[in-house]
């Protein structure tokens, strides 16, 4: 976070007018100043905005998409997922306004309510140990992934991805991204092969998964889980996807001990899951987390990639490729479990 | 022969740079990318050191089910591309190649992270 400078005043007032055009009031009675400035999702911008006058005042968060980058989810289809999510009690920060237009602040945007907690994963963690709330809050995911996948589908908005079978569509994807690695990686094809001999029928039921639920997407304080966030991601799917990827070794953080992104145990998350009457299947859930696994080594992969020939050249992505031997590493010792 | 410093001594001190004195010397958004950067000559420090130990270690061990030698980068091209074929491997087979994928994934993060395979708890 950084804090406002006299730079963001016309932004402030173009976020002003447009909440004023929302609340359908007088955007002279609507003051809004911008309380401080965070990129940690890397791709949007969140503004923190401190809202006076007009007839809801409070802090909000704009959450931007700069104008240049490429949706997965239109931030009104995100806004849209969100409400519903939130209207079925999964916590969501409240979305009181949206728009495409990109005009008001350099890209389509959404405010949200401020919802005071961390999110940076090592702060998480340790604000986590010190009030022990780690295994109530892995509680509080499993009620709230069973509430999200609860919803009818038939709600979600339908610009949404839907793939009619979504197991099918997981493998498909993961084969083209092996196919694509810059040379053959025999470790993946293992697990490739292994993920087709092993594949599950497609659900029963496909749901709205949110499918990147983990520490680092979640705020959370001393009382535990307040909200899940970044919803662009979300899709139909098997919600056994999203039971998975929350297990994933990167959102532990070095809290290897604690599977469920560094907070708690899988039984803890499987038990919650099931008294809120989610569909808990085992073989499911092992074999989408070595998907999920592998096809995020594929990511880095392609991030590894992307540096090579210029798309997007950053050290950071150069060093990406280093780090495929540790998602080979856990697909890998994952089929031994 | 070069004089000294030597590769691995070059790496430290430019790793000690980066993490001593650039980091705090950067903004805030330059500060991960150098502490990557740092942690890039260290892994190539120990890749200097280890890389072609790994290397023909893999080859032997891909050799070995292969039942022929050839260059690192043609076994594992050829081992792939019989992965990718469905036709079932038998089992005395999948389990050797599956430990050999174990070791060779295990060697490269003794170079890219080391104690990463050692760590407790579920993968």
């Amino acid at each position: 976070m950084s804090g406002g400078s006299p730079d963001e005043q016309p932004e402030a007032t173009a976020l002003g007018a447009f909440l004023a055009r929302t609340w359908e009031c007088d955007p002279a009675g609507v003051r809004v100043r911008i309380a401080g400035q965070s990129t940690a999702g890397a791709r949007r911008r969140n503004l923190v905005l401190d809202v006076e006058g007009g007839p809801h005042p409070g802090r909000y968060v704009a959450t931007v998409l700069p104008t240049a980058d490429i949706a997965i989810l239109s931030m009104v289809d995100e806004a849209a997922v969100r409400t519903l999510a939130r209207a079925h009690g999964v916590p969501v920060p409240e979305v009181v306004a949206v728009t495409d237009d990109e005009s008001i602040v350099g890209g389509a945007c959404f405010v949200s309510e401020f919802v005071a907690g961390e999110t940076i994963p090592r702060r998480v963690l340790r604000l986590v140990a010190e009030h022990g709330v780690g295994s109530r809050i892995v509680t509080q995911l499993g009620g709230a992934f069973a509430a999200l996948h609860a919803i009818d589908p038939a709600e979600a908005p339908a610009a949404m991805a839907a793939p009619a079978a979504p197991v099918t569509a997981a493998l498909d994807g993961v084969g083209v991204a092996v196919a694509g690695l810059l040379r053959p990686e025999p470790a993946f094809s293992y697990v490739l092969r292994w993920l087709r001999d092993h594949r599950p029928a497609e659900p029963a039921a496909r749901r709205i998964v949110h499918a990147d639920v983990r520490t680092g997407n979640v705020i959370v304080d001393a009382t535990g889980l307040r909200a899940i966030l970044d919803w662009e991601t979300a899709k139909v799917g098997d919600p056994m996807e999203d039971l998975a990827w929350v297990c994933t070794r990167m959102w532990r953080f070095g809290e290897d001990h604690l599977t469920v992104g560094g907070l708690g145990a899988v039984d803890t998350l499987r038990d919650a899951y099931v008294a809120a009457g989610g569909t808990w299947d085992d073989e499911r859930f092992h074999w989408w987390r070595v998907l999920v696994t592998m096809r995020w080594g594929t990511g880095l992969a392609g991030q590894a990639a992307m540096h090579l020939d210029g798309r997007f050249s950053s050290v950071v992505m150069a060093a990406s490729g280093r780090r495929v031997a540790e998602m080979a590493h856990d697909a890998l010792a994952l089929l031994d479990t | 022969m070069q004089y000294r410093p030597d590769a691995d001594e070059l790496l430290d001190a430019v790793a000690d740079l980066l993490e001593r004195q650039v980091i705090a010397a950067v903004p805030p958004h330059l500060q991960h990318q150098v502490r990557v950067a740092a942690n890039l000559c260290r892994i190539l420090q120990r890749e200097a050191q280890l890389g072609t130990t790994n290397d023909d270690a893999e080859r032997h061990r891909l050799a070995a089910l292969l039942g022929h030698d050839g260059s690192l980068l043609e076994l594992r091209a050829e081992l792939a591309a019989r992965l990718d074929d469905p036709a079932p491997l038998d089992a005395v087979t999948d389990r050797a190649v599956r430990d050999a994928l174990l070791a060779t994934v295990r060697a490269d993060l003794a170079i890219a992270k080391p104690g990463y395979d050692a760590t407790a708890g579920t993968p």
